[in-house]
């Protein structure tokens, strides 16, 4: 069979509809991931008695495979009388996945930020929000830039995950396409090829970020 | 059925998970080392090409990559078993984040020491292969451990190309029994038992390598 590509180019409207999805799920998980993954740092840092459950949390969170864990919630929610729409459970799944990855790389941030500093910005007599605004959180931006950015492109390469749960982003929307027409040959190569330009646009994005992020001296 | 039966059942899917598993670092080692030193090692257009394949792998999804080889390679007369496409797309996808953790531990090796060996009359292959290379095994075996496990948790979308490892019986059991409440814990259960062990032992590896600096930057 060859490649139809006017049946191809047919396809392209409705999947950057389907890609602006993929996009609005990226960006609610990873404000998710960000968020809790944030809080869950901070809890185990400064609550002993959290310390424990919260590490074997997201032990468990990353031991798992996702594809597992959406099902979990899919199916197990729904059990207990607690209904939600697919979509909230797809964007809440990966959120909640992503962000056992970001407490580790918020851990690995705020511990690079020596606590001499920490001690030294109190005995000039700053109060704490103002140790944390302008000591902590601008160091641990730089720190902790990098390894967010290439999590929420992993994020972004985990949304098509969700096209099991019946959420119509970019695979599911092209799965759906190639059950009408019996065609899997375009929809599926041209959402590859328009996953690809996203991840890789993202990428780019991110580098540029990160390069006006960085100190002038640290910039290779 | 109870959960010590379900959790049993779901066992009979490991060893399709572990064949995926095992076939898929065939492909992923070679190609993290090959890639990685490649990308090194080559300049210009080579480069160029090696980049370009080990972008391809890296930044595409997974999950559309298997619906991709498993879907459209039968249109171009290629026709691999799923157990072969599984392998090799996932295979390939970890391979290539291994192959960027392969260039950069190389490019973190000491540049004195590349000069030292060619000093010595070394070929620049020798020096890369009984210099370069056998330096960079430690600074990359936690990565390596860390893209097993993630190679374990990625082989679970089998079970959406026909294959029927421990995720795809969770499913038919729960379609049997409908207790997806007891299925699906089993299921995490069952790949927390898989991976958490490699995951203790990649942070031992990690402590140790971290413990004595001076052995990572070499002697």
């Amino acid at each position: 069979m060859d490649f139809d590509v006017t049946l191809a180019l047919s396809l392209v409207p409705g999947l950057l509809w389907a890609a602006a999805t993929t996009l609005a799920i990226a960006i609610g998980s990873s404000a998710i991931a960000a968020v809790v993954g944030f809080l869950g740092e901070i809890l185990r840092r400064s609550v002993p008695m959290l310390r424990r459950p919260i590490n074997f949390a997201i032990d468990f969170l990353r031991c798992t495979p996702f594809l597992a864990q959406l099902y979990f919630f899919y199916f197990v929610l729904p059990f207990y009388g607690i209904k939600l729409p697919a979509i909230v459970i797809g964007v809440g799944a990966l959120g909640l996945y992503f962000s056992s990855y970001l407490a580790e790389v918020f851990r690995a941030g705020i511990d690079s930020v020596p606590v001499s500093q920490v001690e030294a910005a109190r005995a000039l007599g700053l109060k704490r929000f103002r140790i944390v605004r302008f000591v902590l959180l601008p160091q641990v931006a730089r720190h902790v830039a990098p390894a967010m950015g290439s999590y929420f492109i992993s994020l972004l390469k985990a949304t098509p995950y969700l096209a099991v749960i019946a959420i119509p982003e970019m695979l599911g929307q092209a799965l759906d396409y190639a059950s009408v027409t019996f065609r899997y040959y375009e929809p599926i190569l041209v959402v590859g090829a328009m996953f690809l330009i996203l991840s890789l646009g993202l990428g780019h994005i991110f580098r540029k970020l990160e390069y006006r992020l960085a100190l002038p001296h640290a910039t290779k | 059925v109870g959960f010590v039966g379900i959790l049993a059942r779901m066992f009979e899917g490991l060893g399709v998970t572990s064949e995926v598993t095992l076939y898929g670092l065939v492909y992923a080692v070679p190609f993290a080392m090959a890639g990685g030193v490649l990308q090194y090692r080559l300049e210009g257009p080579a480069r160029f090409a090696v980049t370009a394949v080990i972008e391809f792998w890296r930044s595409s999804s997974a999950v559309i990559l298997l619906f991709m080889f498993f879907y459209v390679l039968p249109y171009a007369n290629i026709n691999l078993s799923a157990m072969t496409v599984s392998a090799l797309v996932l295979g390939l996808n970890i391979g290539a984040y291994g192959s960027q953790a392969v260039r950069g531990a190389l490019q973190a090796v000491d540049r004195g020491q590349i000069e030292s060996g060619l000093a010595l009359g070394l070929a620049r292959n020798r020096v890369l292969w009984l210099i370069e290379l056998p330096q960079i095994l430690r600074p990359i075996v936690p990565v390596f451990i860390n893209l097993f496990i993630q190679l374990v948790k990625a082989t679970a979308l089998v079970s959406l190309v026909t294959l029927s490892d421990m995720t795809f019986r969770a499913k038919e059991i729960n379609q049997l029994s409908y207790q997806p409440v007891a299925v699906y814990s089993a299921l995490l259960l069952a790949y927390l038992l898989l991976c958490y062990p490699i995951a203790v032992l990649g942070r031992r590896i990690e402590h140790r390598l971290n413990l004595t600096p001076e052995l990572r930057h070499g002697l």
